[in-house]
């Protein structure tokens, strides 16, 4: 957890605000504000995700009331929605808190590059929750490092609708707000619809920014291993990067313990057939990367100690108690 | 790790709210407290009942200094004590990791790194203990925590300050005697030097997963203390020189602890030196504090709430009421018999009384009250109560396991598929096949000890070929089953028999539809309800599901009805039997049906324009029902479980689901909850709806995946269900 900025709100709704998740960015922008917090009967730790200066408040609510929608293993839950317009934070929403490094945060903490094993396994698990939101006829459109957290068990895919909510609308311009540079597909800089192919290059973007450091890296940077699929997912036509499913083939790799679903898991393979997620009842196939060691030891210290010291943080004492007034 | 609290544990402490059980001794209970602010913290309090002994407060409040001394990087940062209230507490940060004894069960010894980063750490928290003129004394892997970070050691029940002899009066030989130095068992002064051999002893531990001096009596264990030579068996060869040194008998040729640390060489960056497991054990341990939901157990039934003890007993009474509650728990007497020393060190073990002997793996719930292993447990179809077992068919047969400890007890080697047998709630019967179609089939029992006694048969003109029986259910003596007849074709037909268990006769015999059998995805259910005999079954060209009864005294044919549902395996598969209560049966598909059991008409249908939540075309909307005392219980879409009139089919409560949606088995009710299994499609919950609030009181993370559905085993107390590699069970409430 991160201190609090100048600045930042003290409470949001019913919640008292610890800390941020997110450092402050270097070159790694979030698409929202995102805060540690705590209801009043100190029973329930939420993360709070709020719009960026300037964004939309409306149209921020209307993403994450739409982001309720989605389940599945790899997808933030949207609880809570926040919609009092008369507060200091007008838009937010909430996600129950579990221990969670935003991608940048775990570079930095492991102190570079993440070994290939884990970017598998997150490429894996973020397919598997792009598919999730395709099956709802609806593209991310904000897929960048500061949207996927880690989390012990897996990845989570947040900022749904975020970016589209921070960004004015019409075409042109500096591209969307809150999105690191080279995580846009062109198309969508040129004004496009964002469609699910712009996910990939997203995604694309992601995994090389998990196993370089960059964004756009150059090709010879990444590991050999991706280095095919990855530049794949960041070609500039939409029309030649691969298909998610074709993702969730390829990413794997050779990882031990990955093979086809256990018999009995989910319904008979006609019905999960290519395309079939998790929601359809049928198995996670990323659950299987994500055996011991999948992320490396220091991240994995790293979210230890941000549960501990979120588990022994209370919130600074309020100069207006909520129940009475300034007199 | 987290479990219930009692129903008799304190509400508060302090300022802090108690919400789970993390252990407890003969003297004290450690809990899981929170604070107004949310801050979670560990409080370990003194038993009332010792509060009033002068020698023990004093002990407690040295305690508490002793830890406030090492802070917060090498211990548990202190962060409150009261010693002076009626019942004395101290609260420090909750510590997110294993002890070092249950992470080398867990991950088996650990390798030369980790010792040596775990021994460079600890040297220097005894270093910072002893700067402070403070020794441990006690030091043994139960009171090293491995986090991922470093270690910390806890537990200063037995430290005390140099040249303090004011409490050693009290006992004489403070400590365990496994780790303990010689000079502590020959009852001279324990210097810093004697914790350096009680760490070594610690590393030979974490190294090769046996104490230097074995274990055993504890005059035996006093005496190898003293003259024998350490068993360094198993260690990496590196480290042996260096733990020989620290385990010399004269504490003046051991290594002081800034020394042992370079010669243990341990990396600056401590988490890169631990094994994947232990890492993945911290990390889950990190996350699951943040989804614990808050549980107190019921008074046991047996005795009702008895009054407690007033607080403050006459001390001659409280030795021997001490000896009289911690009967059983050895760790209790033996503490009673030190003096009172070791309050802390009896971490509260359920399992100790259960099959397990080694520690709860990191993925069973700390709910649960018994775990075994069972390799390939059958995911098809829940465990069968059979009188005070359950059964469960797994790789090696069909296992039973004692339902109120998981003792193991006998395992029919010859029962290998799940459709080979049935039960009623006292025995098991089985058809198994003898390898040819020729021989006629045979009913049998299976016996006590798991062997196979042969009950009815053969009836020549009924295949006993492979996958050519099914027994379906026994009522009041009657086994019914589904049979092949005898041939050699493939379209031989299938008949429904009553095979009555005391006779071996046939009672009846009548034609089934054109099933095909041995499928998972196609196996026929029944149950016997108020004369009827009725099975459901897909059909699959169709999509549709067919419910037929029949009549039990002739096996006449009496109706049948087609009921539309959209997932192939219908949702009586998952539960093993049709849900019916002698006047419906209730039947899941795109709506929740009633069908009179005496003409089988629809009485009621529910579920009609109501939001199902976001369901995929393949799935279920309703997940098989459970009906009792008049009310259908069913999961209903991704939304959560309804309740519903068992009369008229009319809503009588729901209750939402979050994050995670109910999972298409029948839920189970019990006296005062029913547990529902919820999915996210990569890892199962089992969740407790309060009967009385109609909210979710618990959700709890299982291994892998719940296979068939839970079962209640009421005489036991339990639920049991079989997940990952594990039958586990839980308190039934």
């Amino acid at each position: 957890m991160e201190p609090s900025r100048p600045g930042d709100p003290g409470r949001i709704g019913p919640y008292a605000v610890l800390g941020r998740l997110d450092a402050p960015a270097g070159d790694v922008p979030a698409a929202e504000r995102r805060f540690v917090a705590r209801s009043s009967d100190g029973d329930r730790t939420v993360l709070v995700a709020a719009p960026l200066e300037g964004a939309d408040p409306g149209r921020f609510r209307a993403e994450a009331e739409a982001a309720r929608r989605l389940f599945g293993p790899w997808t933030a839950v949207v609880d809570e929605v926040g919609t009092d317009a008369a507060e200091a934070t007008p838009a937010w929403y909430t996600t129950p808190y579990l221990p969670a490094l935003p991608l940048p945060a775990a570079l930095a903490a492991h102190g570079g590059p993440l070994p290939e094993r884990t970017v598998r396994a997150l490429g894996a698990a973020l397919a598997e929750a792009l598919a999730a939101v395709h099956a709802t006829g609806a593209a991310h459109a904000g897929l960048a490092p500061a949207a996927v957290l880690l989390t012990a068990d897996g990845p989570r895919l947040t900022g749904y609708g975020a970016v589209r909510a921070a960004t004015p609308p019409g075409p042109g311009g500096t591209g969307p707000v809150g999105l690191a540079p080279g995580t846009v597909p062109p198309e969508q800089l040129a004004g496009a619809r964002p469609e699910p192919p712009g996910d990939v290059f997203a995604l694309g973007a992601v995994l090389a920014y998990a196993a370089t450091g960059y964004t756009v890296p150059e090709r010879d940077e990444l590991p050999a291993g991706l280095r095919a699929l990855v530049s794949a997912c960041l070609v500039r036509d939409p029309a030649h990067r691969p298909s998610v499913p074709r993702l969730l083939d390829e990413l794997p790799g050779a990882a031990p313990g990955f093979g086809p679903a256990p018999a009995g898991f989910g319904p008979p393979p006609t019905l999960a057939g290519p395309g079939a997620t998790v929601l359809d009842g049928g198995p996670s196939r990323a659950g299987a990367l994500l055996t011991p060691g999948w992320l490396p030891a220091r991240v994995v210290a790293a979210l230890v100690r941000q549960s501990a010291a979120v588990l022994a943080a209370e919130p600074a004492p309020s100069p207006h108690p909520p129940h009475h007034g300034p007199s | 790790m987290p479990l219930p609290l009692h129903h008799d544990d304190p509400q508060h402490l302090g300022p802090y709210r108690l919400v789970a059980r993390l252990g407890g001794g003969g003297m004290g209970t450690v809990y899981l407290g929170r604070s107004t602010g949310g801050r979670t913290v560990a409080l370990k309090a003194v038993h009332p009942r010792f509060a009033s002994d002068e020698a023990f407060r004093a002990r407690f409040r040295l305690e508490s200094d002793a830890a406030r001394v090492i802070g917060g990087e090498y211990g548990a940062g202190v962060v409150d004590a009261d010693p002076f209230a009626p019942q004395p507490w101290l609260a420090t940060e909750y510590v997110l990791g294993p002890p070092l004894d249950e992470a080398v069960e867990l991950c088996g010894p650990l390798p030369e790194r980790t010792v040596r980063a775990l021994g460079a750490a600890l040297c220097r928290a005894l270093a910072q203990l002893h700067r402070s003129d403070v020794v441990h004394r006690d030091l043994k892997p139960s009171n090293v925590l491995v986090t991922a970070s470093g270690p910390k050691i806890i537990d200063f029940g037995v430290a005390r300050a140099l040249g303090d002899e004011r409490l050693t009066r009290l006992g004489t030989a403070a400590g365990t005697p496994a780790y303990m130095s010689p000079e502590q068992a020959a009852g001279v002064e324990h210097t810093g030097a004697g914790d350096v051999f009680a760490l070594a002893g610690v590393l030979v531990f974490a190294a090769s997963g046996h104490a230097p001096f074995g274990g055993g009596q504890a005059a035996d264990l006093l005496y190898r203390v003293r003259y024998a030579a350490p068993d360094l068996s198993g260690l990496p060869p590196a480290l042996i020189p260096v733990l020989t040194r620290c385990l010399d008998k004269d504490p003046a040729r051991r290594p002081a602890t800034a020394e042992l640390a370079e010669l243990l060489a341990g990396t600056d960056d401590f988490p890169t030196a631990l094994p994947d497991t232990l890492l993945a054990e911290t990390a889950r341990r990190a996350t699951d504090v943040w989804r614990l939901q808050p549980h107190r157990l019921p008074p046991p039934p047996q005795s009702p709430d008895a009054p407690t003890a007033p607080a403050g007993l006459p001390p001659a009474l409280s030795r021997r009421r001490l000896l009289g509650i911690a009967g059983g728990s050895t760790l209790g007497v033996a503490a009673a018999g030190t003096g009172g020393w070791l309050w802390w060190n009896g971490r509260e073990r359920p399992q100790t009384t259960g099959p397990a002997r080694f520690a709860r793996p990191a993925n069973i719930p700390g709910r649960a009250t018994w775990w075994a292993r069972l390799d390939k447990a059958d995911d098809s179809r829940p465990p069968l109560v059979v009188g005070t077992l359950v059964a469960v068919r797994g790789q090696a047969g069909l296992v039973t396991f004692e339902a109120k400890t998981g003792l193991k007890r006998w395992t029919a080697t010859s029962v290998k598929q799940s459709y080979e047998f049935t039960a009623d709630t006292e025995r098991v019967y089985a058809c198994v096949s003898d390898g040819r179609n020729t021989k006629g089939l045979k009913v049998y029992n299976v016996s006590d000890t798991g062997g196979l006694e042969y009950i009815a048969g053969p009836f020549a003109d009924l295949s006993s070929g492979s996958g050519h029986a099914e027994p379906l259910a026994v009522f009041g003596g009657v086994v019914y089953l589904a049979a092949r007849k005898g041939g050699d074709r493939d379209d031989e037909p299938w008949s429904l028999l009553a095979v009555d268990t005391k006779t071996g006769g046939r009672l009846w015999n009548q034609p089934l539809g054109n099933h095909v059998p041995g499928s998972s995805t196609d196996r026929i259910v029944a149950d016997v309800g108020s004369g009827h005999l009725l099975y459901a079954r897909p059909l699959l060209p169709q999509r549709t599901n067919l419910l037929v009864a029949h009549r039990l005294s002739d096996g006449r044919r009496e109706w049948d009805l087609e009921l539309p549902g959209r997932r192939l395996d219908t949702s009586f598969m998952d539960t093993g039997k049709p849900a019916t209560d002698g006047r419906h049966v209730y039947f899941a598909g795109t709506e929740l049906t009633a069908v009179g059991l005496d003409d089988g008409k629809p009485a009621w249908t529910f579920g009609k324009g109501r939001p199902k939540g976001d369901l995929s075309a393949t799935t279920s909307a309703y997940g098989p029902p459970t009906v009792r005392a008049g009310v259908v219980y069913a999961a209903e879409g991704t939304r959560g479980v309804v309740a519903l009139s068992a009369a008229t089919g009319e809503l009588l409560w729901e209750t939402p689901f979050p994050g995670m949606p109910p999972g298409s088995m029948a839920p189970v009710l019990g006296r005062t909850h029913l547990y529902v299994v919820a999915t996210d499609g990569a890892r199962d919950q089992i969740r407790a709806v309060d009967l009385q609030t109609h909210r979710i009181a618990w959700s709890m993370d299982v291994p892998g995946r719940v296979g068939g559905a839970p079962v209640a085993h009421e005489r036991a107390g339990h639920l049991v269900w079989t997940s990952g590699d594990y039958v586990c069970a839980l308190p039934f409430e």
